[in-house]
């Protein structure tokens, strides 16, 4: 029941992603339109950006279950069987930690901001709490996720072979 | 004293969280958080939540999403096929014949794609069974193609140079206009290669197939035409100023939409997958790029990139020197790390030693992704390896030997671009003035 409603979840962000990936476009089409037609409409690149930021980190946790964050494994392909799953531990532990402080303080900027009425310094003015808010639900999810997977493979969870499509950039 | 055990100790950090498989993006925090910890007394967290949130909000990165986006449409469209039997009848008259459709079919998927492994395997799905049917020495196929798919990072669009203009804050539109030369080039440079080497082996290479028409030609290459008009379009607008490299990103993806719905293989799962895709590629690098910036602001409280840039000085290099220490360093550091992580981990350091050194930031960038590219065929970690081995089957080592003349083929490249940095420059110099 909870590890459905877990990977629901980071499908369910992943997907919001996609879609804030997708409206990145829309934003910056309608910005090239409105340029042609003369006209301007303030805020535009902003909106794309704080669209970026939330894709971004909206991904984080799905990004990690695909497989897809690099990592160097020349160290890791020569380990087997308990001392493989040793790293695989410290690895998970370390990653949930860093994880957990940047939620923690992607958190605390988004009520810092909230609380001092921060607005965004370019013409949109947007409070900051709003695009940030993204920020801080995503990374708190990617938390999560590394927390998740600790707690699997610490109780005997296969560990999925190191690498991920991170060959589709290079 | 205190200052140099400290920066042993950060260095060392830095090797094992990465060595020991943390994820890159992770590692970067995390090494950033020691260094902080042990430089300063700031509040570490607060710092780090607005750098990253002012990194990975910026508008210059929005081209990356869209860049990335637009290349895995088109990686999975009927593409390679279009290449192969576009350019084949067009290479038969050139000493090395089909070979040559490797280098080529490279360059013109570089023009749309920014990442050399989705090149190498657009082109190689097709080129190497035809040209393994037609018996053409199997070492030269996979060693070509090896060293001609590291031409989508050098060939615009290309997703190294966006994150390399981020992280130095460099003009993104001028670093791909500063690629186009050198990528005609270093392809250029792979043909002679092929060229000379079936003059003097002409028994290598197999017997020519039918001959065609030019009728017949130019009936087949047809199908390449959207694709032309897709990369002319996209680097056309850059050029003459019409757009940023954002807009013209977002062109390219309305374009490479259409091709695909022209060619019927626009499918739900595939736009998709496509979608979904560039999402993840996307989200990995955006993390890295994080984690680079917070390290960045970390380095700069250690002062090791200001020591580092006057003990450089005070050594009083050739800024010649300089580049082959560089070209040696990275070469080095590729064999370990993807191209990626090497440029944001080391920017921090080396930026300010190159500016001080008085070397143009924007030739810099072209040269980093050059020596990039041949940090990816070189064991053992180097993506296009990679990505051959699991299309070919062959191990490591064999395609890495077969890709040595490729290696070498770019160290000339740098030679060269080092002599005329005109190939680099001319074209930033004369493009227009973009709107943004």
């Amino acid at each position: 029941m909870i590890r459905r409603c877990l990977d629901g979840l980071y499908l369910g962000a992943g997907i919001l992603a996609a879609l804030f990936m997708m409206s990145i476009g829309v934003l910056i089409v309608s910005s090239v339109i409105a340029r042609l037609m003369g006209s301007y409409v303030p805020g535009l690149n902003q909106y794309a950006g704080y669209a970026m930021a939330s894709s971004s980190f909206l991904a984080l946790a799905y990004t990690f279950r695909a497989g897809g964050h690099i990592r160097v494994n020349i160290l890791l392909t020569h380990l087997q069987g308990r001392k493989r799953w040793l790293a695989e531990l410290w690895c998970l532990g370390v990653g949930a930690y860093l994880a957990a402080y940047v939620a923690w303080y992607s958190i605390r900027m988004v009520r810092v901001s909230h609380m001092l009425g921060d607005v965004s310094e370019g013409v949109d003015a947007t409070p900051l709490w709003i695009p940030q808010l993204g920020m801080a639900i995503g990374s708190t999810l990617f938390a999560v996720c590394l927390v998740d997977r600790l707690v699997a493979v610490a109780r005997g969870a296969e560990i999925e072979k190191a690498g991920g499509d991170a060959a589709a950039v290079e | 004293m205190e200052d140099l055990l400290f920066t042993g100790l950060f260095l060392v950090t830095l090797f094992f969280l990465l060595g020991s498989g943390l994820w890159v993006g992770l590692s970067l925090v995390g090494v950033a958080l020691v260094g902080m910890e042990l430089f300063t007394s700031r509040p570490v967290g607060d710092a780090m939540a607005t750098t990253i949130w002012s990194a990975t909000s910026s508008w210059t990165l929005t081209a990356l999403p869209l860049f990335i986006w637009m290349g895995d449409i088109l990686f999975r469209t009927r593409l390679s096929e279009d290449l192969f039997r576009g350019l084949a009848p067009w290479m038969t008259a050139l000493p090395g014949r089909l070979l040559h459709t490797n280098i080529v079919g490279c360059a013109v998927f570089a023009a749309v794609s920014g990442s050399s492994a989705a090149t190498l395997a657009t082109v190689g799905k097709m080129s190497i069974p035809e040209l393994r049917r037609r018996k053409y020495p199997e070492n030269m196929i996979i060693g070509t193609l090896a060293g001609a798919g590291t031409l989508g990072l050098l060939i615009p669009p290309s997703i190294i140079m966006i994150v390399y203009g981020v992280t130095v804050n460099e003009s993104i539109a001028q670093l791909f206009m500063a690629g186009i030369l050198p990528g005609i080039m270093l392809a250029g440079l792979f043909m002679g290669y092929i060229g000379i080497r079936a003059l003097l082996q002409p028994d290598l290479m197999p017997d020519q197939g039918d001959p065609m028409n030019f009728v017949g030609k130019i009936r087949r290459s047809i199908y390449l035409l959207p694709v032309v008009g897709l990369v002319l379009t996209v680097l056309g607008s850059i050029y003459f100023g019409i757009a940023t490299a954002t807009e013209a990103a977002v062109l390219g993806v309305i374009g490479a939409l259409l091709l695909s719905l022209l060619q019927g293989s626009l499918t739900w799962e595939n736009f998709k997958e496509s979608l979904l895709g560039a999402t993840r590629t996307s989200c990995m690098i955006a993390l890295i790029l994080a984690g680079a910036h917070f390290l960045t602001l970390a380095m700069g409280f250690t002062g090791l990139p200001r020591h580092l840039a006057e003990f450089i000085g005070s050594l009083g290099l050739s800024p010649l020197m300089l580049i082959f220490a560089l070209t040696i360093f990275y070469i080095v550091l590729g064999c370990f790390l993807d191209g990626i992580s090497s440029v944001v981990l080391t920017m921090a350091v080396v930026e300010p030693m190159i500016r001080q050194a008085g070397i143009d930031i924007v030739w810099f960038g072209i040269f980093l992704v050059i020596v990039v590219e041949m940090a990816q065929i070189t064991p053992p970690v180097g993506f296009n390896l990679f990505v051959l081995q699991g299309m070919t089957h062959h191990d490591m080592g064999y395609i890495a030997r077969a890709a040595i003349p490729m290696f070498l083929v770019m160290v000339v490249a740098v030679g060269l671009i080092v002599a005329f940095p005109e190939i680099v420059m001319y074209l930033p110099e004369t493009m227009r003035q973009g709107p943004g």
